[in-house]
Formats: structure tokens, C-alpha cells, sequence
């Protein structure tokens, strides 16, 4: 049974489809990239996940749990973390502080604020913003945000984290150090979906990759399949011939 | 526990040592003055609850604040329940309604919960000019307390509850809570926070401060009718309190009450006139230079002339 299960997941937007019957199953473990086009409805599947939004129709179920009806804090309780495009801190607390609110309030939360700020340090450190722990978090840079939120979504402790566009703005060699840091979550049995648009992240980084155009999934494969796929190339850089279909 | 919060704590205990043996050596004119800061410092610590903490700009704090003096008018007088039976009953009214209001009003965010918390109070203070067990329009006279001196110490009370409230919730667990709902709602429900059960925690906790503080209100003044309780001006006050002293910290309410109390006696000794343009220039003043209150002022390097320039640096963008 797959960890994560989308059944036909389609949102609407007034007459816009946003997402138009998506079917979605990632495996514990898996690393799945989840790429498209601006307005591609990637953003909009994982609100739907997250419960932001709930789906017009469609089924979402996360190990065995029906997630329709759910609000957003009982899916991060059932170990559905993502972080956001645009980073979203706690602007007047600390670094630390920012990261011991998912650990006070997960599933298995920690026993009390000493021991969340003691776990959220530790987290910090695997991020690389030990030396900043007690700094404003509205000190921070936009990568060391990025560092910040993927350090609340693992103070959450998930077992499905989703990532949205984590790697936007980062230079190459930020983007390759964040590439290593999430294989070392992967590592620690965490399964990711990582949306993004840096190609060349998802590529190396994930083990299949889905292709959302228009709400629809158009492709869903293995890395090196998917970037050969005459829709997918069409979606991305338009016709020059009249595409097919595959996948 | 860090030496700064041990000589803090030490600071306040002496502190509270001085307010209990106060009546012990100062006039009645003084005492009456302190039972108003303590009045107003309590109010203050209430709304900063709401308003500091977590974020919710709160005007309809006398609503509670009415519920708490008709309450506690009513049961001593048509009841005949002695005062503290009266003032607890005042006080869990008071929190019982703002349970119910909160769970329709704190879905609103921003200047729609202003006004509709400010809409609540109007409305109960027409409720109470219109029923028959509150006196109506004409108000109610509560019985003539046999010592004065208690107030000060209920009042006394109801101060160090709202300071402490202010100063243990920031370390707790619904602190933190409170503290990402305010900073940012949307993280804080994907990071597993419920927000509305602890935006009603804080709003109860501030209609309870409320409520009693209306209460021991109504007792003293032994007069109470529906404008003078359902009054704008407590939250008002509390607000511009607040906003002095440093809204979100645990002394920074209690802090604002006394100087505004101690400046607002001495300008209306001066004149009248002067008094009322004072304040409007003082909320002009704060929010310009201070908008964190003078606790930030005062936390920052360089002092006062540094902030005032930071500040100038800030809204040049």
C-alpha cells in the first residue's frame, strides 16, 4: 500500500481547473519530484494535500487515513510536513523558538518548552544554523530561511515531507549542498515530494518524477524517461510539431 | 533559571512586598490612587493577552467587563450573595461569554475583529439598558461597602494575576501557540497548531481579568450604569497602555498603567485641556517611535536617541 494515495484529486477555481484528476501514489521512502510549468497546479496539489484547500473531488489517503474533512493541523499530526515557496518564519521569535513549535505540537510532542528548544537546536545544527539559533528569525537570508523552514518541517517529525520550491534562488553550489541534506533525510527514512523547478535538482535528486501541465499528470516515470517525453518537452518549451503522449 | 530572571523575580517580589504594606503608611487619597493604576494595570494585562500576545486587536473589553459589574451588582443586590461569591460568579460569566463570542469572532482577523468585538460590547450595553434586572437606563445602586481598603487589595489582586499571566504564558507550551498564531497563522496550522482553541484561551483569560476587575469595579463605585461599564474608554486605555509599556511583555502593560495613571492625575491637576491633547499626542508619539513600546526602547543598544533614530532609518524606505 502506497504511503501516500491521490484518487482523480482535481480542484476547481471558479470554471479554472487547477488540478484535473490527478492520481498520485508515492511509496514510503520514495523520492518523488513533481515538476511543470508556472501554473501548472503544483502548488495547488499540495495544498490540497495539506489540507490549505479541500479537493472539489478526488480521494487523498496517507497510510490508510481518509484525509477529506481533515484540517491542515491534524495532517501535520499525521506526519504530513511541507514547507513554503515563500518562506514562512515566525518573524519575532527566535530561530530556535521557530523550530520548537512543530516539536510542542506533533503527534508525539516533546514533554515540555526546555526539551523542544533542546531538540530544536539539535535540528538546527543538521541544517547548518546552529550559530544562528538565537538570532531574530527576521535577521536571516533567504537561504538560511529556506534552512529554517525545512528545520520546522523536520522538528515535526514526518514520515512525508513535501518541499515546495525549496531550491528557488539558491546558487548551484547551494543547490548541491541542499541536494546532499535531503538525501540525508531521505536517508533517515523520510519520504519526500519535492516540487521544484530547478531541473537539474529533480533530476539528480529524485528516483521518479511526475509531470503536472495544465492540472493534468502528463508524465510519471523514471528521471531519464521522463525529460525524453515529446509532451513533456512540449509543455515546457511549446510545439514545434504536433505532440504525442506518452506515459 | 538565569540571574536576570532571578533578580526580576526578586525586583517583583519586593515590589509586591511595598503594594501590600502600602495602605499601612499612605493616605486614602493615595490609596484610592493606586487602586485605580492596579485598576487600569490589570485591564492593561488583560488586553495585552489578546491584543500583545496573540495579535488580536480587541476593543470590546468592557463588554466583559459589563457582564462582570451587572453580575456582581445584581446577585449582592436581588440575591443577597456576599461579594466574592458575586465577583466569581461575575468573572466566570464573563469567560463563559467570551468563550461563546470568541468561537464566532476569532475566525475574523484584523479590523473586522476590531469592529466586531467593539459591535458585541454596543450591543450588551443596550441589553442593559433595556432589561428590567439591571435597572435599566437609570442604572443600579450596589451596596455600601464597610471599608474601602479591600478594593485595593482585590484590585491588587487582579494586577499581579494579569502580570503573571503575562509573564508565565510566553514560557508555556500554549504560549508558544499563541505566539506562532500571531506571528503567522498559516505556518502554525501546517506545523499541527488548532489556533481557534487557543485564541479562545486568551481571549477568556482576558475577559476573566476583565470581568472580576468589573466586578470589584462596580462594588467600589457602588454605581453602575450601562455607559459608564460598557465604556470604550477601558479598552482604550488599556490599548495606549499597552502600547507604552510594550505589548506582548509581561511588565510592559502594568509598566504603561503607571506612568499614564501618575501623568493623567498630575496634567488634570494642571488643566483639563491639556490633558486631552496630551494623550492624542502621546498614541501620535508611540506609534511613530515606538510601536514595540519603551520595553524595546529600552532593550535596544544605545538607548532611546538610537531607537528614536532607527526608527526615522526604518520608515525612510
Amino acid at each position: 500500500m502506497p504511503l501516500l494515495d491521490a484518487g482523480a484529486v482535481t480542484k476547481l477555481f471558479g470554471r479554472l481547473v487547477a488540478v484535473d484528476r490527478v492520481d498520485l501514489a508515492i511509496d514510503a521512502g520514495e523520492i518523488v519530484g513533481l515538476i511543470g510549468p508556472n501554473g501548472a497546479g503544483k502548488t495547488t496539489l499540495v495544498n490540497l494535500i495539506t489540507g490549505i484547500e479541500p479537493p472539489t473531488s478526488g480521494t487523498l489517503v496517507f497510510d490508510g487515513t481518509t484525509l477529506a474533512g481533515l484540517r491542515p493541523a491534524a495532517i501535520a499530526r499525521l506526519g504530513i510536513a511541507r514547507t513554503f515557496q515563500i518562506a514562512q518564519p515566525f518573524r519575532n521569535m527566535t530561530v530556535r523558538q521557530n523550530v520548537a513549535v512543530p516539536a510542542l505540537f506533533r503527534a508525539n510532542p516533546a514533554a515540555g518548552v526546555g526539551q523542544a528548544l533542546g531538540e530544536a537546536g539539535a535540528i538546527l545544527e543538521t541544517v547548518g544554523l546552529g550559530p544562528k539559533r538565537e538570532f531574530s528569525a527576521r535577521a536571516l537570508t533567504t537561504p538560511d530561511l529556506r534552512r529554517l523552514e525545512l528545520a520546522k518541517a523536520l522538528a515535526l517529525r514526518p514520515r512525508l515531507l513535501l518541499l515546495d520550491e525549496v531550491m528557488a534562488g539558491l546558487t548551484p553550489a547551494e543547490v548541491d549542498a541542499e541536494i546532499a541534506m535531503l538525501r540525508r533525510v531521505n536517508a533517515q527514512g523520510i519520504t519526500l515530494l519535492v516540487i521544484e523547478h530547478v531541473l537539474r535538482a529533480v533530476m539528480g535528486l529524485s528516483h521518479r518524477v511526475v509531470v503536472l501541465h495544465h492540472g493534468r499528470k502528463i508524465a510519471d516515470g523514471p528521471p531519464a524517461r521522463v525529460v525524453e517525453d515529446p509532451g513533456v518537452i512540449a509543455a515546457y518549451l511549446g510545439n514545434r510539431r504536433p505532440a504525442g503522449r506518452s506515459g | 533559571m538565569t540571574p536576570r530572571t532571578l533578580a526580576l523575580g526578586a525586583l517583583a517580589a519586593a515590589a509586591l512586598g511595598v503594594a501590600v504594606a502600602f495602605p499601612a503608611f499612605a493616605g486614602g487619597y493615595y490609596v484610592r490612587l493606586a487602586t485605580g493604576i492596579y485598576m487600569f494595570g490589570a485591564l492593561a494585562s488583560a488586553w495585552n493577552l489578546v491584543g500583545g500576545y496573540t495579535g488580536y486587536p480587541d476593543f470590546g473589553g468592557a463588554a466583559f467587563l459589563g457582564i462582570g459589574a451587572y453580575t456582581t451588582g445584581i446577585l449582592m443586590l436581588r440575591a443577597h450573595l456576599p461579594f466574592a461569591a458575586a465577583l466569581g460568579a461575575g468573572g466566570a460569566l464573563a469567560v463563559l461569554a467570551a468563550v461563546g463570542m470568541g468561537t464566532l469572532l476569532l475566525r475574523l482577523r484584523g479590523h473586522y475583529f476590531a469592529i466586531a468585538t467593539l459591535g458585541f460590547m454596543l450591543v450588551l450595553r443596550q441589553v442593559a439598558a433595556n432589561l428590567p434586572i439591571t435597572g435599566g437606563g437609570s442604572g443600579m445602586n450596589l451596596p455600601i461597602a464597610s471599608a474601602f481598603t479591600p478594593f485595593y487589595y482585590w484590585m491588587l489582586g487582579a494586577v499581579v494575576l494579569g502580570a503573571l499571566g503575562g509573564a508565565l504564558l510566553p514560557r508555556s507550551r500554549a504560549g508558544y501557540a499563541i505566539a506562532a498564531i500571531r506571528e503567522n497563522q498559516d505556518a502554525a496550522q501546517v506545523l499541527g497548531i488548532e489556533p481557534l482553541p487557543y485564541k479562545i484561551l486568551a481571549y477568556a483569560s482576558n475577559a476573566l481579568l476583565f470581568g472580576a476587575v468589573g466586578g470589584i469595579y462596580a462594588y467600589w463605585f457602588t454605581f453602575i450604569d450601562p455607559p459608564t461599564v460598557f465604556n470604550i474608554d477601558f479598552s482604550i486605555q488599556a490599548v495606549v497602555m499597552t502600547l507604552l509599556g510594550g505589548p506582548g511583555t509581561a511588565l510592559g502593560p502594568v509598566a504603561g498603567a503607571i506612568i499614564l495613571k501618575i501623568l493623567d492625575t498630575i496634567l488634570t491637576n494642571i488643566s483639563l485641556f491639556l490633558h486631552n491633547v496630551f494623550f492624542g499626542a502621546l498614541v501620535c508619539v508611540l506609534i511613530i517611535f515606538a510601536p514595540r513600546g519603551l520595553a524595546e526602547v529600552l532593550r535596544r543598544r544605545g538607548g532611546i536617541v538610537r531607537a528614536i533614530r532607527t526608527e526615522l532609518e526604518d520608515s525612510r524606505v
